[in-house]
């Protein structure tokens, strides 16, 4: 679809990947609505871009009701979704301080995954009463973000590897349901990326993981993330796939 | 990289993906010169586009040396390869007729795997002796195999080994390359409107996308064409392979 005049809903939109997805898409004619745990952040954006800022808990359900309801009334219903919002830790399975937290693990599941679930099936059902976009019958495009650590996760990343294989096992289903409403679902999994997530991990694995990184040997831009978003809005044949963009990286120990 | 003024290299170009791919490319500023084993096919279709063509057999180390000198003449070296050249000999592995000839496999993998490896061996050297692009990056190889690498249809065992193979080289051919700013990314294209799937489904591409989720269609060069200049655009994509199919598994 063409994202001209259309609106994105990006959660986690305030900074980081979804940050840079609003620039790109906003750039490209959209009207962009930031859900963010961030209000004063996602505002901030928002009235640089020209789009709107709303507070939400991508993990509680009728908080994501009434958020979608108000960028409906607000801007137009979204035939586009972004789902960046996530949050990581790092804590090992079990070592000398005990077991991991049962706890934690379940709060990163329950924003991560049961999150990007919830805005998907919420936001997709609205798709559902929109017209046609075209001869394809497109009405919308929902893009989950994932990350390279579903496929190889390093230490400590056992909660946040769950939660993100969550999302990437649940592309293809979810684009099999949605396909009969000329809805697609894409993933992207990110590898290192310069964002306010990224910047909780520790220097000294930061320092040493960028120059496994084969090329480039950088961290990623978010608005080359945002690029790639545009790409798999505009382009139809795009459906029921995760695409690593990691600069080839694989993730050792 | 910006594709503006930049020399392509694009086999198989002469129609279907290549084509397609060929046309985006140009409207994107860059030099195309398209490879075809069929020189006149591939001379109306780059008149057409306003592009080169090259022949060129990529399963012949001479033809490609001869025909990447020629390519370098016309546009410079090309610093994007995009290797669309590709056969399909359709066959079960064996039938009550008999096992499927060898051949089948061994012509296949001489212009979809072997061929593939040629231009991206050769045409890789090109780009590192060149050395001068200004910033991070000094070549994109975007390759084609087919989402029958990974869930092949019956009649597809040879087709589908040698398009697995394509796929088995993307990871460690970015891995060889990182060190000269060369990026490596494969396609995996579903059902497309192009000769070759019409000539391997004996019909309408369009006829066989029943199957396909969404959209309920056979894609479009076009489609193909925009995902490899994103590629090309896009520095962080590299060693990955991208299912372009509408979410079919075969």
């Amino acid at each position: 679809m063409n994202v001209e005049g259309q609106v994105a809903l990006i959660t986690g939109g305030a900074s980081g990947l979804g940050a840079g997805a609003a620039r790109i898409l906003s750039q490209a004619g959209a009207k962009c609505a930031l859900l963010d745990r961030n209000l004063p952040l996602a505002t901030e954006l928002a009235e640089e871009l020209g789009g709107m800022a709303v507070e939400c808990d991508v993990s509680d359900g009728p908080a994501v009701e009434a958020a979608i309801a108000q960028v409906v009334e607000k801007l137009g219903a979204p035939r586009i979704v972004l789902n960046a919002a996530g949050i990581d830790i790092a804590v090992r399975t079990a070592s000398a301080k005990g077991p991991h937290p049962l706890d934690e693990f379940e709060r990163v599941i329950r924003v991560n995954l049961t999150g990007t679930f919830n805005v998907a099936r919420v936001a997709a059902y609205g798709m559902i009463g929109l017209d046609a976009l075209d001869d394809d019958g497109e009405r919308g495009v929902v893009i989950n973000i994932a990350s390279v650590v579903a496929q190889d996760g390093p230490v400590g990343q056992a909660a946040y590897a769950a939660s993100k294989a969550g999302v990437q096992g649940m592309t293809l289903p979810m684009a099999r349901d949605l396909a009969p409403y000329g809805i697609r679902v894409m993933t992207i999994a990110p590898g290192m990326f310069e964002t306010p997530l990224a910047a909780g991990i520790p220097q000294d694995w930061i320092d040493s993981i960028i120059p496994t990184v084969p090329f480039p040997k950088r961290w990623g831009n978010p608005l080359e993330f945002g690029a790639l978003v545009q790409q798999i809005c505009e382009n139809t044949m795009l459906n029921g796939e995760m695409i690593r963009i990691d600069g080839a990286i694989r993730m050792g120990t | 990289m910006n594709l503006n003024n930049i020399s392509v290299l694009i086999t198989g170009g002469a129609s279907g993906l290549g084509a397609g791919a060929a046309k985006l490319f140009i409207d994107k500023g860059a030099k195309v010169t398209i490879f075809d084993r069929n020189l006149e096919l591939a001379q109306t279709t780059a008149t057409e586009l306003g592009c080169a063509a090259v022949q060129c057999d990529v399963a012949d180390e001479t033809s490609v040396l001869a025909a990447l000198a020629e390519a370098g003449k016309i546009n410079g070296t090309p610093r994007i390869l995009v290797n669309c050249a590709g056969i399909d000999i359709t066959g079960r592995t064996a039938t009550k007729g008999g096992p499927q000839p060898r051949e089948a496999l061994t012509q296949q993998i001489a212009v979809n795997l072997t061929g593939t490896f040629n231009i991206c061996r050769l045409g890789a050297d090109a780009i590192r002796e060149l050395d001068d692009l200004e910033g991070e990056e000094q070549g994109v190889i975007v390759n084609v195999a087919s989402i029958a690498g990974l869930d092949g249809p019956f009649g597809q065992t040879a087709y589908a080994a040698t398009k697995a193979a394509v796929i088995g080289m993307t990871l460690p051919m970015a891995r060889d390359l990182s060190a000269y700013g060369i990026r490596v990314v494969t396609i995996a294209p579903g059902v497309f409107n192009t000769p070759l799937a019409a000539s391997v489904l004996r019909g309408e591409p369009d006829d066989y996308a029943g199957g396909v989720p969404f959209p309920k269609r056979a894609g479009k060069p076009a489609e193909f064409a925009s995902i490899a200049v994103e590629i090309c655009q896009n520095p962080m994509l590299n060693g990955e392979v991208i299912r372009l199919d509408g979410a079919l598994r075969g």
